[in-house]
This record gives structure tokens, C-alpha cells and sequence, in this order.
């Protein structure tokens, strides 16, 4: 099975985030920078299904020049080659352009399946995933929690909320998102680091830019301004208080 | 060869090794570097204030080369800082003197020379932790790294990976301050014969943004006195980068009287005194951390090469306390260390006999030169402030000189005194602080909050890394005698002393917390503290630091 | 004209799609409602209260069990027909399987999680939260209309949904969904335990903290949770202790939430465990210390002694 994962490079989780001079993205100079989350559990899933029906597992990354560290760290956990989609423009580009430049990267490679995470860390469109499948002429099925491949077809359970599932089957080649938490992601090895460095990243440049769709008109922290009403009196008035607002004033109770 | 930490010292060493292999030609080396952090430079921690001299040696086209200086000293200040006023000092004595030195982050400095290693070919393995080193009799010839994928209660998981063994002709162990290899080698090989023990200080710094025109670029400040008290060893700095930013600490000597004393704590108080707030008010915490310095000096540094192993930087203590200086001194040791490995191994003999060539390179160059005339600097100020601050001036005319030389020295955990000696018979309550500082979270902030901005994160279902071999001690003798003071000199709220439920206290150890900054190892007074490297990749995130 | 469409699943609607219908509302201008399946009169009949132009029943067979390709197929159809310019759609699972291949097909912008709508001169300007809530962005769509959006669950009010004087209008979409173009082949439904407590999915949480002092307290917390139908959570402490399983933790190191109603018991508000769930609509916060940085992100706050405070809870939500 020839599967392509497409994972994004984002800031970690603890870096304290600073919005920029014109207040349209942060200011990510300083930044660490780190595999998404949701997208190393797609790789992992690739990963496993190469071992068990054998086949290729190829990475790919539109982003800056930065983001071939996180195809690096990809090619050390197992995959066989990369492909990075490079413009400095991808940095914090929409899901449309994003979708766009990695379409044009992967379609001439007929990938029998496309796995993604299920969205970002950073933008969370939860977008580029379907809209790639739309742009490969793939059938896609989204929040993935098992994968079963078999000739010509998977099997897959998708997550519904609030604990329902469902089984569906759908024909290769397609494209899943992958939930995270589906596996359980193995440790980087020395060995596949040595391994990694004769592994192939093959640049290429965005073939043309799509539209964007959207575009960031103002970024900024939310508001903490709440205003607390602190309840006085005994215990039991506040309590009683506290019931009645929460029945007809913010109406969460019934 | 192998080089254990990608701090300034081990990237040096690196470096040096693969200039020498193309100099010199001959069969190629392998060089491999091992650093615990997920990525270069993630758990470097300093001032920093760079003295540019080995790197004008080492990266002599360092500026082409786009080495990120942030700002050269154009102004500095040095205050005595009473309660709330500040007492400018008449001239900067010259170890204080910054001119020609950069302001650095060592986070970003890192990061740097990470990637000119690499260029040279240099694997550089980030995320593997050594957990101890392979010995042939008493050779060293290699290092384990720690297994990956144990849970809490020691169980294999599923995705459990060995630890593997890399064997080199010699290795280079650069694992910072209190290194845990180092301090095993050392105890194992008794390095440390002869020598004073070292003599340790604890940083807390953080990073600021304050609005752009506050304080000019190259600003360099540096305190003594308030918050500390004549009988403690430290003092504040504050060095001023472009756009806003400010790196603001506090060095306290690990080596105080008082079991209650909290340096957290008494960093918060330094925050509040006019001089520091005014500067920080309207400002923003970026980032916080806290690392211990060796601040022994040449006295308190070990032998530092041993068959198939030489120890450089902070793990062999090489910092001028005196300058509060060390980063050239790593870079200069880590160079040194490269050629006399380099050397040994062409000659196919890396004995010790042979590895000697390290440290007399080490006695005949700059680093001697440096370190030995401020010898007994802070052990002088083991007497107290005044005799510390004489002796220092001092030294600078005679050269280092005493009448007893070295000025006998004790750990610094042996300094702390216990309850009842330091108060008498007015033992305070152990479990509220005793100098308490109001915390506003917006220029104070408890050390809960200040772990959240130093980004540590360690994969929560692991065995704790801070391996306390007698627990029974915490809640009995240390209690009465101490009063926990690891709940105090702890910068990160790893340790604390929760209720039992029969009355009675005992310890928690809240080990993802960790800032890896060691001072648990070094200060405990029983030492009964083990700091054992977590799994690969936890610990602190220092960007900007 | 804005068309909302509205999602069920084997009959039943989804509560939020009112949610959708309340933000497309708020923007003044006509609505239309829109629910897809197979026999959906029903349906469109209770979608037919709010106040709307028409609801309008996509019915084929072929949209019997959703797929996302029949889905895509019909919605395409109906927007192509029906020219609105704005689409609206709860940001849900089933959303986020569709709606960007919709999106993609007509080449229109989907702009997804949005949590509030404001007016930029004579353009809308829609907030939606990056890197997972601890920013806001302002986004403008770009391109041609119709702009398809998905709104937060939760970020807009279902009983603010203006309600029509008399029942709306309903009509039948002739649509016709090819199923041999549907590619999906899905199965029916079923619901599992989940291994580990998603406690993202829940609309009241009562959380504890420190305060609670001992294992045998947490009765006390579970009668006040069973009262006000809410899951149990905790900050870390408790968990480290083994008081509550880890699945049950919040913050950093936990699970991230934002229910309707979170109530913090003895939790002083570490920025450890605030990150896990300020974003929560409603916060009520019991401690004894008034100083607590957990009551500065509080909606309501009870400074007190919570075993004194939630018993007397209890009594109330069960007179």
C-alpha cells in the first residue's frame, strides 16, 4: 500500500504565544517548533499499516524552510521518503492554499491512501484534510479511531459525539483523518535517525497559489475582563442564590 | 566519539573535532553528541553575558556566520541595594566590566552552533538522555541511554524502547552542572581527591517584554545586597536585549544558613524593590527557569580526564564566579577537550596518561589564567559579605593570594543550619513561609505559575526522575531538624509535604515539575536526593533564554 | 437570504443546529432552513417554529444514513439553487466530515468553529479561536458568496432562536442524490464505552480540588454532580493522589473543556489547570480563599467553606 501522510510543523504547546506588530498571527522568531499533535498519530497509523501490508509511507509538509524538521523527525520514526512543499507563504497560510499546494505535490504519485491528522494546533481549520481528498477525487471519511485495509477497500470506525460510533466502508484510494489517541505513538530511535539522514526530502515548489479564502483580519488574546458576581451571605443563602442564577439568569441548569 | 550534552561545552567539542578531522585528514571520525532536550538548546538556562574570546578562535568569521549576539554592553551599573533605595557602586571593578562582551541568548546561542555542528557532519542525537556510562575495569568506554516507554510503577508499555549502548574511544562528558554522569564518574574514579568540594549558587531568571523604549539595548545591571542578607553569597542582574526584552535573575549561593530561606522567594522580593519594578512595570512575563551555577572555581575542580573520558564546561566546574562568567570557559574546555581526544586518538592511545594532555592544556592557556587568581573568591564569602567583598578586592592586587590558600571550605549543604540552631528556641512554623512576598501574578508569581512559563512538560506516566532514597527521613527527622527546606530551595514545586491522613505529613514529589536545574541534588542535607535524567525530551522549553 | 442547514441523525435533531439557527438570525436578514435525509417531514415540521422564510426538505433515498458524499452532492444542489449568502452549520462532527468537500466543490470559503459574528464597515468579520482557544481570530471570508460557516457549539444560544408567529412554511427540495455516486458504504450506529472519560463532550462538570481534603469527601461531590446532571472532574492534586482516576484530570496535563456550566470546588485556579477549562460559558467557583486566582475567571464565586456551601446546594437543586 503506498500512503502518504501530510503533517504540519507548529509552535509547541508551551510556547508562551506573542502576537505580532500588525496583529494578524504571532510572532514565532523565538519559537520552538513541533510535529502537530493529531498528525503524529496519522503517521504512526501509516506506519502500522505498512507493517502489516507492507508497501511505502511517504510524508509530506507545505510550510516554511523550518518544516523539514518535523519531516526529519518523521523520516526517523519510519517513513520511507519525504516530499516538502516549500514557501515561506505556507507559514500560516489557509486550508485552501494549504490543500492546494499539497494536492499539486502528491497527485502525480497515485497514493492507494492519504492519512491526515484531524486538524492543527494552530490554525484548527479541520479543513485541509476534505478539501484535499475533494481536490484528489477521493472519497474521504474524517475522525478515525481504527483502520482496516484490506485489497481494493477499508473498513474504518469513525467517531459520532457523544459516544457513538459507526463502521463504514469506503473504495481506495481515499483519504482519512486520523483522531488522535487512535494508537499508541512509538519513541524515535537512534537507529532511525541514522537511518533518517540517507532518507530522501525532495523539495518542491507550490505549483501555483490558490486563492485564499479566508484571511486574518485582527489576532488577539480573549478578553479575561469577566466579571465575577461573588455570592455573600450563609451558606445556605449563597447557595440558594447560586441555584437561582444558574436556572434563570445563565439558564446551564434545569 | 562521544560528547554527552549539547550545551556550549559539548557543541565546542564537537565542532572542534570535525575542524580537526578536516585540517588534519586521516581515517574519519565518527562524532556523535547526546543531548536530553527534545531539541537543541532547549534546557539552556544563563544570564548570558558571552566573553567573545573563544569564539573569535573557534567561529573566527562568527559574525558572517550570523551568531546571534543580541547586544553588545554599551552601559552598566552596579548597585548596593538597601531595603528600597540603591547605593550606585563608585567604580565597576574590573571582573565586572562588560565592555566588548554581548549579551546573549543562550537558548538561541545554542541553537546556533547546533546547527554548524551539523553542517560538519556531526549527529546530533536530541531527545536521548544518558543514564549511565559503560565502564571496561575502570576504562570508560561508552554510555547507556535511558530506556524509553516505563511507567509510573516500572512496568514495560507497549511502546517500550531500550535504552542502547554507544561505545567510543573517548567520550567527552559535558552534562552540565551537576552532571549525573559526571557526578558518578567522579565518585567511582575519586576525581575529586584533593580537591575542595565544589561550591554551588542557584539562578532564577525570567525573560520580560517591557514597552521598547524603557531601557536601552547593552544595558548591563548588577546588584548585591537586599533581598539577600549579609550571610548569603549572590545578587541580582538584569541585561537589556533589543525589542523590549530583558533577561532579570537572581543568583543565590547554595550554601546559606538559613533552612527556611526560599530563593524564589527572595527573587519575588527582588522583583518589588524599586529599582527592578520600575524598570519591569507595564512589562510581561515571557519565560522562567532556574539552573544551579559551579561557583567553586579552580580549587573545586576535579581531575578532569580519566581512560576514555575527559569532563568538560559546568560539569567540571569551570566558571568564573567572579565575572559570572562561564560560557567561554565551556566553549574554551570543550575545545580543549576536542584536541587532546583528538590527539589520543590518532595516537591510538587514549589512556589517561595520555588524556593528562587535556589538563595541562587547561593549566597552560587561558583558563588558568582566569580562574586561578579568583581561587578562593566565593569561598572567602562563606565568611559573610564584608570579608568576601575585601578578600575579593584584594585579590585583584595580590593575585589570589591568602594566608591560607585554599581558604578551608565546606559543602554548602553543610552550611544550612538546622531550626533550632539558626532560631533557637523560636522555630517558626515550617509550613508557612517565613518572609512572605505578595503574589500579584503580574510582577510576583508563586512557582506554580513560574513552572507553566519555563514550558516543561515530561510525559506524566513515567517513575519519577528525583529518586529519594530514604522518604522515612522527610516526614521524621528532616521535619524537626530542617524543616523540608527542598519544599523551599526547589524552584519548581516538585517537592511538597501533604497531610498523610493520620495527622502526620509526608512527601510529594510532583516530578513533571522539574526545571532540571539540580539544586535538589546539590543542597539537600542528607543528601539522599538522586537527579536521574526523566524520559527523553521532558523537561523545560527555554526559547528567548 | 441565509440558509441554515440543520443536522439530524435517524430522526432526531441535533440541539445544535438551534444554536446555528440563533447565529444565522442574529445577522437580521431572511433565513431558510434546510434538513437532509430520507423522510424528513417531521423534522422540517419542528425546524418550522423558528422564524423562517422556509424550511426546506432535502429528501432522497439516498440520503437515508449519512455519508459524507451524499451529503456534498445534495447540499451543493440546493446552494447552487437557492443563492444564499451565507450557509450556517453547527460546527460538528458530521459538519467537519462534509462541509469542507461542499466548500472545495463550489468553491466557496468555509470558515469553521466560529464563535461570534461582528460587523467590520459593511463586512462581517467572523471570531474564531486558534491554537486551541488561547487566541482569537478575526476572519474575513474572501471570494464570492456564499461564505459557509460552522458556529461553536455552545457559542450561540438555542433559546434565542426568534421563534415565528405562525409555523414556517415547508417545502420539498426536488433534489435528486445519485447513490451509485456515493461512495461511503456506512454501517448503523453504536454506542461504546469509551476507554478513557471524554469529558470534552460534557455540558455540566463539577470539578474538585484540594479543598476537598480527603478521598472520603468525594460522596459529597457526586451527590451535587448526580444533581445537576453533571460528570465529575478534577485538578491534578487529586489525581496524583489516586483519589480519581487520571482520565478524570483537567488542565495541562489532563483534558481540555468547555462545557456549559463548570463549577471548581476548593480549586485555587493553578494556570496549570485554568488552561483546561476557561473556556467553559459558565464558571462558578467555591473556595475558601477569597484571594484564589481561580475566582478571577469566575462567573460566579461563593468565598466559603464548600461543605457547607454544597450540601445546602444539593437541598436546593432537589426541592
Amino acid at each position: 500500500m503506498k500512503i502518504a501522510v501530510c503533517i504540519k510543523q507548529v509552535v509547541t504547546r508551551e510556547w508562551q504565544l506573542r502576537v505580532n506588530d500588525a496583529k494578524t498571527w504571532i510572532r514565532d522568531q523565538d519559537a520552538g517548533f513541533e510535529l502537530n499533535e493529531p498528525d503524529a498519530y496519522a503517521l504512526e497509523e501509516a506506519l502500522r499499516l505498512k507493517e502489516k501490508h507492507g508497501g511505502e509511507v511517504v510524508v509530506v509538509s507545505a510550510g516554511p524552510a523550518r518544516a523539514a524538521q518535523v519531516l526529519r523527525e518523521a523520516l526517523a520514526r519510519g517513513a520511507d521518503r519525504a516530499i516538502h512543499v516549500e514557501s515561506d507563504e505556507l507559514a500560516f497560510a489557509d486550508a485552501f492554499v494549504i490543500a492546494g499546494a499539497l494536492a499539486d505535490a502528491i497527485r502525480e504519485e497515485q497514493f492507494n491512501l492519504v492519512l491526515t491528522g484531524l486538524q492543527s494546533d494552530d490554525q484548527g481549520f479541520g479543513q485541509v484534510g476534505v478539501v484535499l481528498a475533494e481536490k484528489l477525487g477521493m472519497p474521504s471519511a474524517t475522525i478515525i479511531m481504527e483502520v482496516q485495509a484490506s485489497e481494493n477497500e477499508l473498513r474504518v470506525k469513525r467517531e459520532l459525539e457523544g459516544g457513538w460510533f459507526q463502521w463504514m466502508t469506503l473504495p481506495l484510494p481515499a483519504l482519512l483523518t486520523i483522531q488522535s489517541g487512535i494508537n499508541q505513538l512509538r519513541y524515535a530511535t537512534l537507529k532511525g535517525i541514522m537511518a533518517a539522514k540517507k532518507k530522501e526530502i525532495r523539495k518542491v515548489a507550490p505549483a501555483s497559489t490558490a486563492a485564499a479564502a479566508q484571511t486574518i483580519v485582527s489576532a488577539y488574546f480573549p478578553e479575561k475582563g469577566k466579571k465575577t458576581h461573588m455570592l455573600p451571605g450563609s451558606p445556605a443563602e449563597a447557595a440558594k442564590a447560586l441555584v437561582q442564577k444558574l436556572r434563570d439568569e445563565a439558564r446551564v441548569i434545569a | 566519539m562521544l560528547i554527552v550534552g549539547g550545551g556550549p561545552a559539548g557543541m565546542s567539542a564537537a565542532l572542534r573535532l570535525a575542524q580537526l578531522q578536516k585540517a588534519q585528514g586521516g581515517e574519519p571520525l565518527a562524532i556523535a553528541v547526546l543531548e536530553k532536550a527534545r531539541d537543541a538548546g532547549a534546557h539552556m538556562l544563563s544570564g548570558a553575558m558571552l566573553d567573545p574570546s573563544t569564539l573569535k578562535e573557534l567561529v573566527p568569521d562568527f559574525k558572517e556566520r550570523g551568531a546571534p549576539l543580541a547586544s553588545e554592553v554599551h552601559h552598566e551599573h552596579i548597585y548596593f541595594l538597601t531595603k528600597t533605595g540603591k547605593i550606585p557602586f563608585p567604580i565597576t571593578p574590573p571582573p565586572l566590566q562588560n565592555h566588548g562582551n554581548y549579551i546573549i541568548s543562550l537558548n538561541r546561542f545554542v541553537k546556533w552552533m547546533a546547527g554548524l555542528v551539523e553542517a560538519e557532519g556531526v549527529d546530533l542525537f536530541a531527545g536521548f538522555p544518558a543514564s549511565e556510562i559503560l565502564y571496561e575495569q575502570d576504562r570508560v568506554v561508552g554510555v547507556r541511554t535511558r530506556d524509553q516507554g516505563i511507567d509510573k510503577h516500572g512496568a514495560k508499555k507497549s511502546t517500550f524502547e531500550p535504552g542502547v549502548d554507544i561505545r567510543a574511544k573517548v567520550t567527552i562528558l559535558c552534562d552540565g552542572v551537576r552532571g549525573n554522569l559526571t557526578k558518578a564518574l567522579v565518585r567511582r574514579l575519586a576525581l575529586d581527591e584533593g580537591r575542595q568540594p565544589q561550591l554551588y549558587a542557584i539562578g532564577i531568571k525570567e525573560l520580560w517584554e517591557l514597552p521598547k523604549d524603557r531601557i536601552p539595548a547593552g544595558t548591563v545591571i548588577h546588584t548585591m545586597g537586599y533581598p539577600l542578607r549579609r550571610e548569603e553569597f549572590g545578587g541580582g542582574f538584569l541585561y537589556a536585549m533589543p525589542d523590549g526584552l530583558v533577561s532579570f535573575g537572581l543568583v543565590t549561593g547554595l550554601d546559606y544558613k538559613d533552612p527556611m530561606f526560599d530563593p524564589h522567594q527572595a527573587f519575588q522580593h527582588l522583583k518589588q524593590h524599586p529599582a527592578f519594578a520600575s524598570i519591569l512595570q507595564g512589562g510581561q512575563l515571557v519565560r522562567y527557569g532556574a539552573k544551579a551555577l559551579p561557583e567553586g572555581g579552580w580549587h573545586t575542580i576535579p581531575r578532569v580526564y580519566a581512560d576514555g573520558v575527559l569532563i568538560a564546561g559546568d560539569a567540571g566546574g569551570f566558571m568564573n564566579s567572579m565575572r559570572l562568567k562561564g560560557v567561554h570557559l565551556a566553549m574554551r574546555t570543550g575545545m580543549l577537550a576536542a584536541e587532546s581526544a583528538f590527539e589520543a586518538i590518532r595516537a591510538d592511545d587514549t589512556s589517561a596518561a595520555r588524556l593528562r594532555s587535556y589538563e595541562e592544556r587547561i593549566s597552560a592557556g587561558p583558563v588558568r589564567k582566569e580562574l586561578y587568581p579568583v581561587r578562593n573568591v566565593h569561598q572567602s564569602f562563606s565568611y559573610g559579605l564584608l570579608p568576601g567583598l575585601m578578600y575579593s578586592g584584594l585579590s585583584l592586587v595580590t593575585g589570589g593570594w591568602w594566608v591560607k590558600d585554599p581558604i578551608p571550605v565546606h559543602a554548602g549543604f553543610e552550611h544550612m543550619k538546622t531550626l533550632a540552631d539558626y532560631y533557637g528556641g523560636n522555630a517558626p512554623d515550617v509550613d508557612v513561609p517565613v518572609n512572605p512576598a505578595k503574589i500579584d501574578r503580574q510582577l510576583t508569581f508563586d512557582k506554580l505559575t513560574n513552572v507553566h512559563y519555563s514550558g516543561t512538560r515530561h510525559p506524566e506516566d513515567q517513575p519519577s526522575h528525583l529518586i529519594v532514597h530514604d522518604t522515612n527521613i522527610c516526614a521524621t527527622r528532616c521535619r524537626v531538624e530542617y524543616g523540608n527546606p527542598c519544599t523551599r530551595f526547589c524552584p519548581a514545586n516538585v517537592y511538597e509535604m501533604v497531610d498523610a491522613g493520620d495527622g502526620t505529613k509526608k512527601l510529594q514529589i510532583n516530578a513533571s515539575n522539574c526545571v532540571h536545574c539540580k539544586t535538589c541534588d546539590i543542597m539537600d542535607p542528607y543528601q539522599v536526593i538522586d537527579w536521574v535524567p526523566p524520559e527523553g525530551g521532558g523537561g523545560p522549553q527555554y526559547e528567548g533564554m | 437570504m441565509m440558509l441554515v442547514v440543520a443536522e439530524q441523525r435517524e430522526g432526531t435533531l441535533n440541539r445544535a443546529s438551534w444554536e446555528a439557527i440563533a447565529a444565522a438570525q442574529s445577522l437580521g436578514d431572511e433565513v431558510k432552513i434546510a434538513v437532509a435525509g430520507s423522510g424528513v417531514d417531521a423534522l422540517a415540521g419542528e425546524l418550522a417554529a423558528a422564524e423562517a422564510a422556509e424550511v426546506i426538505a432535502v429528501d432522497a433515498a439516498a440520503l437515508a444514513d449519512y455519508t459524507a458524499d451524499g451529503y456534498v452532492l445534495a447540499l451543493a444542489a440546493l446552494i447552487t439553487e437557492e443563492q444564499p449568502s451565507h450557509v450556517f452549520f453547527a460546527h460538528t462532527y458530521q459538519t467537519r466530515d462534509f462541509a469542507p468537500a461542499l466548500a472545495a466543490r463550489l468553491g466557496r470559503a468555509l470558515i469553521t468553529d466560529v464563535t461570534a459574528i461582528k460587523k467590520d464597515g459593511d463586512r462581517a468579520v467572523y471570531v474564531r479561536p486558534v491554537f486551541q482557544g488561547k487566541l482569537n481570530a478575526d476572519v474575513a471570508a474572501e471570494g464570492p458568496a456564499p461564505h459557509l460557516l460552522t458556529v461553536q457549539i455552545g457559542a450561540f444560544r438555542a433559546d434565542a432562536v426568534k421563534r415565528g408567529g405562525a409555523p414556517a412554511a415547508v417545502r420539498k427540495a426536488s433534489i435528486s442524490v445519485d447513490a451509485s455516486a456515493i461512495r461511503q458504504k456506512p454501517e448503523a450506529p453504536f454506542k461504546e464505552a469509551k476507554q478513557a472519560v471524554d469529558l470534552s463532550q460534557a455540558e455540566r462538570i463539577v470539578a474538585v480540588g484540594r479543598g476537598i481534603k480527603g478521598q472520603e469527601h468525594l460522596k459529597l461531590v457526586e451527590d451535587l454532580a448526580k444533581a445537576l446532571g453533571a460528570e465529575i472532574a478534577a485538578s491534578r492534586p487529586i489525581c496524583d493522589a489516586g483519589w480519581l482516576p487520571m482520565d478524570r484530570q483537567i488542565g495541562s496535563s489532563g483534558q481540555t473543556v468547555a462545557p456549559k456550566l463548570y463549577i471548581a470546588l476548593g480549586i485555587s485556579g493553578a494556570i496549570q489547570h485554568l488552561v483546561g477549562m476557561k473556556g467553559s460559558r459558565v464558571i462558578v467557583a467555591i473556595n475558601k480563599d477569597v484571594d484564589a486566582p481561580i475566582f478571577e475567571i469566575a462567573d460566579f464565586g461563593i468565598a466559603g467553606d464548600l461543605f457547607e456551601v454544597v450540601p445546602a446546594m444539593i437541598a436546593e437543586l432537589n426541592k
